[in-house]
């Protein structure tokens, strides 16, 4: 078997996997129900009603989207060790960076399938309601599926090392930290103390930058969104990924499972 | 059995206690006047929504629409739509009708009105082509503030935005009238006309024109009142008198700009027939008394915080 195709092989064994999981459809539940409920929590304003119902219905992907990412991420490694089945399948002719990979592209697969199901839900009741859609919508869904790959990378970095719930702890803080660069910043800038300038520009250039997947405000208000920002923003998920899998990688080879 | 009876009573009991609970809190109302309209720094707001700025500022943007629209009057709670309007733009400054939304519920005094003014201009600078903006931070400028010149300096702009009304330039013109200079307003006109194709529109601009013309007269026609007023000890109780007196103060009335006459109006002012009014944006005895109620309201809160200001020193 190819490297290739042992990675296609665990991947689809992860998505059969995530499929069974019952926080998956929870997650996935309530997403719905939050796209379904936009439409009612919009009535409590006498203006821009479809532009709160696309506001609170993409949020709504965003945040549970990002939610499954890391709450079934982190819980990727720690399954098969749990469940012993990792001595299984490392004893086959596969290497620890070849089944983190594949455990990777299967939770991403299952992630974007869910996204799916959420974006469909959000151009119904859009469409149902009178909210305009666009190009835009496309390109803020687009970006969301990008930004939960990088969601699931550092996910799977932190279960490549530590329990699930310290983990889950590391992936959240992380997730909230890259959204608040820019915005710590700006706000450094602003500082009078030169250190605090220069730890928040810092800041910037080492964590990843999630706000640059954030498009949510040009497709509720139609702002444009420039083809440079959508495919930097993408160039630098793309970038991200490999960092956050390569640093996985390398800590799992070095991993004792005894 | 009894253990059964046991773990039922218990269950009632916590069923009793979460109906009870329930029940007290849905009579409590939503959004109650002190409750409802607390709004957070915005900046430290925009910190916490990490990265969800848009729906967090959607819900402060539905609590300061239950606010205003709850059963107490929001009148004279005016800073506290601004704090909430304030978190709702800082947050998603791209929303269109918060802003127009602040500028109508802030009133109360001078102080509510300029904060309301400073959430305008963010209004004005996200939403470059959007005139309702503009005009609302005109109207508050002319009609709380009284400052006339400014009112036309935040309108011209908005000539150039999309689907402008057709009233902005003789409103504007009127504004730097009110301002104190009839030689700007027709001047702007004068611009503005230029810049029209021919049409209804710059026929209109044209009258416009006339009114300004009218109203130099009638203004030349004043000041011969106060020579005859001079002159005679008395006030004049039809404009003719000014050349049928002897000796005549004019020897021959303006012809008024419409081929029309002059007269007095209700408020003993001498206007043109063709018009009937001066040349000025008019404002009625109600809104009169709704600036006399502002001013009165900014002269006591100015009083108030000068006083805080005079204890916390000697403190």
């Amino acid at each position: 078997m190819t490297g290739l195709r042992l990675i296609q092989t665990i991947a689809l064994n992860t998505v059969r996997d995530a499929v069974r999981s019952r926080v998956l459809y929870v997650l996935l539940f309530f997403s719905l129900v939050m796209i379904a409920s936009s439409v009612t929590l919009a009535a409590f304003s006498y203006v821009e009603r479809e532009r709160i119902i696309q506001d609170i219905a993409l949020s709504s992907i965003r945040f549970f989207g990002a939610a499954i990412a890391i709450f079934v991420g982190v819980g990727l490694i720690h399954r098969e060790v749990e469940r012993r089945t990792i001595y299984t399948i490392l004893s086959k002719p596969v290497s620890r960076a070849q089944f983190l990979v594949g455990k990777y592209v299967g939770l991403v697969a299952t992630l974007w399938m869910q996204l799916a199901i959420m974006a469909v839900g959000y151009f119904v009741i859009c469409h149902f309601n009178g909210a305009q859609l666009d190009h835009r919508d496309a390109i803020a869904v687009g970006l969301i599926a990008v930004e939960l790959s990088v969601v699931v990378a550092f996910a799977t970095l932190f279960s490549s090392f530590a329990t699930p719930f310290l983990a889950a702890s590391y992936s959240i803080g992380l997730y909230m930290v890259g959204h608040l660069t820019r915005d710590l910043r700006s706000m450094g800038e602003n500082s009078e103390s030169e250190l605090i300038g220069t730890l928040t520009l810092w800041l910037e250039r080492l964590l990843p930058d999630l706000s640059a997947f954030n498009r949510v405000m040009e497709a509720i208000h139609d702002l444009p969104i420039p083809p440079v920002e959508a495919g930097a923003a993408l160039l630098h998920g793309i970038g991200w990924t490999v960092a956050f899998l390569s640093i996985a990688a390398w800590t799992f080879e070095r991993r004792d499972f005894r | 059995m009894t253990k059964l009876l046991f773990r039922a009573a218990i269950a009632m009991g916590f069923v009793g206690a979460i109906a009870i609970g329930q029940w007290n809190l849905s009579n409590q109302p939503l959004f109650g006047a002190e409750e409802g309209s607390r709004a957070p720094d915005p900046e430290v707001t925009k910190i916490a929504a990490t990265g969800f700025d848009t729906i967090v500022s959607t819900w402060y943007w539905m609590k300061a629409v239950q606010f205003v629209g709850g059963e107490k009057s929001p009148t004279g709670l005016g800073d506290r739509v601004g704090d909430l309007i304030d978190v709702v733009t800082t947050l998603d400054p791209y929303v269109g009708h918060p802003y127009r939304f602040a500028a109508v519920w802030m009133k109360d005094d001078e102080q509510t009105v300029r904060h309301a003014n400073r959430i305008l201009r963010r209004g004005i600078e996200h939403h470059p082509d959007d005139w309702r903006n503009s005009f609302f931070l005109a109207f508050n400028h002319f009609f709380y503030l009284g400052e006339n010149e400014v009112a036309a300096d935040v309108l011209e702009p908005a000539m150039d935005m999309s689907n402008p009304p057709t009233y902005l330039p003789p409103l504007i013109a009127r504004l730097r009238n009110q301002g104190g200079s009839l030689d700007a307003a027709a001047a702007f006109l004068n611009q503005v006309i230029e810049a029209t194709p021919e049409g209804e529109l710059r026929d209109a601009y044209i009258d416009s024109l006339l009114e300004i013309e009218a109203e130099r007269r009638a203004r030349f026609l004043d000041e011969a009142r106060a020579e005859f007023v001079e002159r005679h000890r008395r006030d004049i109780e039809r404009v003719e008198e000014l050349v049928e007196v002897s000796p005549p103060v004019l020897r021959e009335l303006p012809p008024e700009p419409n081929g029309e006459g002059w007269e007095l109006d209700d408020m003993n002012r001498i206007v043109s027939s063709h018009y009937r009014f001066r040349y000025e944006i008019k404002i009625d005895g109600t809104n009169r008394r709704l600036i006399d109620a502002f001013r009165a309201r900014s002269e006591a809160r100015r009083q108030l915080e000068m006083e805080e200001e005079g204890t916390s020193d000697d403190a």
